[in-house]
């Protein structure tokens, strides 16, 4: 089935950034705060809300009761698995998990799951839509954080970790991950870039659905988000953003 | 006795102590190469000249710089030639017990001013510096593979390390025209540690069935940017040499569960699977 309208559901810079690429792929796109407002005719809904559990779960519920039945729901899965977040919707079967970080614009390959009681049609359309906006897709087993997002988190929280213990300052982390193996940017940089609190829900999400210690959080990550340092987006993160710095 | 800034050793005549006393004798240091065996050392230096050779040929470098860095290159049999040296820098293999008798030996030659580097990547810098009588000039200087390509230097400084050697040798890492990064001595330092997932969660995610060897390569590098996927990286680094270093990290961490090998990554080191370099690791390559 084609994709006529898709309306894209979040408050971050994630979804302002999907309307304009669905809008350059010749999509009518339209960007909503409440699922409210979401229309009940849109062929494909993207939500892009990373967490808390309770806010996701209550928006994945009025969704489901305002679009129609044939309405596909691809929603971001950093923080939950594809089949926990099909579980919060009377019809699993319409739900598509992906998983990236901002910005998408530089991305080739977007992540696509399937929970256990997602449709193949569904899976097809959200595959069609980021054809639509370029984007190659990539099928992977369903879990928290798929697998780009989750391994960069890790890599990050690693980052962070040193930073906290010492080992190193901020520049010298990222210099040397720039310079030692390549890395496209440093870790702590990429960090702020993403979204600290983006970080933090990935790494959450993988520790509470394995149960295992290898994903546990560095508690500097969870004070900064405490704090409100969550990066670019909020001026301050593992670097400062403010007066055009940096 | 005081020591002459301008020379530089390097002992061990391998890839990465080669790689090092190259590095030294292009930024204009006076060179010498030292290990067990003449040959070792021919090797060595055939190495760097075949290097130098490729520069010169694609018109990197003028015959006439080829021969003045050749001529700041020497290699020695005896370790009591690098009394009044300004900085010795050791890449002998991966062996606890043969650096710590080097450090000890080399403590005892060398005036106090020389400063005592190791390129150890996977021991503590303290426990190398603990067998010398001074350690407050024993630090880590650890190199990146290959030494002439790759611009980072970590700095480590051991548990005794004194501030002064510390900025000294960051300044000899400058003059030889690397990126020097300060780093205390912990295990993996800044890079083999914060590295570490990229090639950890990778396999477990592989181990459990989360995607196919190339689709995590292709999402790390479609969705990532990273230059290469976690899978090809490995194999080019090689199995082993990948295996050793998170099994020496998650040892060094008394077993954090962050550190955790993985099984496929053992049972392909025991098979043999190494890599590139067997023809066989993750992926097949050509006709080995």
């Amino acid at each position: 089935m084609a994709i006529n309208s898709v309306a894209i559901l979040g408050v971050s810079r994630l979804a302002e950034e999907l309307v304009k690429l669905s809008q350059a792929g010749g999509l009518s796109a339209t960007l909503h705060a409440d699922a409210a407002t979401v229309p009940s005719s849109a062929s494909l809904v993207v939500e892009t809300q990373a967490a808390p559990e309770s806010e996701k779960r209550e928006l994945l519920n009025k969704l489901d009761a305002r679009v129609s039945g044939s309405t596909v729901i691809v929603s971001s899965c950093l923080a939950f698995s594809p089949t926990l977040i099909g579980s919060w919707s009377a019809a699993p079967e319409r739900v598509v998990g992906f998983a990236t970080f901002y910005p998408l614009a530089d991305k080739k390959v977007v992540e696509l799951s399937g929970g256990l009681r997602a449709g193949e049609a569904s899976l097809e359309q959200a595959e069609e839509f980021f054809r639509r906006l370029g984007k190659e897709t990539a099928r992977v087993k369903d879990t928290a954080g798929l697998i780009f997002p989750r391994i960069l988190s890790l890599i990050i929280n690693e980052a962070a970790r040193a930073l906290d213990e010492g080992v190193a300052e901020e520049e010298a982390i990222d210099a040397a991950m720039k310079l030692g193996v390549n890395y496209p940017s440093g870790p702590l940089r990429w960090a702020d870039r993403v979204g600290i609190d983006e970080v933090l829900a990935v790494l959450e999400g993988a520790h509470r659905e394995s149960g295992d210690d290898r994903y546990r959080p560095s508690p500097l990550l969870k004070k900064m988000v405490a704090a409100g340092w969550l990066g670019e987006a909020s001026g301050k993160g593992f670097y400062s953003y403010n007066e055009g710095k940096r | 006795m005081s020591v002459n800034p301008s020379k530089i050793g390097v002992l061990g005549a391998g890839t990465m102590g080669a790689g090092i006393a190259q590095v030294a004798a292009q930024a204009g240091f006076d060179t010498l190469l030292y290990d067990v065996s003449q040959e070792f050392i021919d090797r060595g230096l055939g190495r760097i000249r075949t290097f130098l050779e490729g520069s010169r040929k694609r018109g990197k470098l003028s015959a006439e710089q080829e021969q003045q860095i050749l001529a700041r290159l020497k290699g020695t049999l005896k370790l009591e030639d690098f009394s009044g040296y300004g900085l010795i820098i050791e890449a002998v293999p991966e062996q606890i017990e043969l650096k710590r008798e080097i450090f000890k030996k080399l403590d005892a030659d060398c005036g106090i001013e020389t400063i005592l580097a190791t390129n150890t990547s996977s021991f503590s810098v303290t426990v190398i510096a603990a067998a010398a009588r001074r350690p407050e000039r024993v630090l880590g200087l650890h190199f990146f593979n290959p030494p002439a390509l790759m611009a980072l230097v970590e700095v480590v400084q051991g548990e005794r390390t004194s501030a002064a050697a510390m900025e000294t040798a960051t300044g000899i890492v400058r003059r030889m025209g690397k990126t020097p990064v300060a780093a205390k001595d912990t295990p993996g330092f800044i890079v083999n540690r914060i590295a570490r997932p990229f090639y950890n969660e990778a396999l477990r995610i592989l181990g459990d069935g989360g995607a196919t060897v190339e689709t995590i390569d292709k999402v790390m590098k479609g969705a990532g940017g990273f230059p290469m996927g976690p899978f090809e990286l490995m194999d080019l680094i090689g199995i082993d040499i990948n295996f050793a270093a998170t099994q020496s990290l998650f040892e060094a961490f008394f077993h954090d569960p962050r550190f955790r090998p993985s099984p496929i990554q053992r049972r392909m080191f025991l098979a043999g699977n190494l890599g590139r370099k067997t023809g066989r690791g993750f992926y097949t390559y050509g006709d080995k």
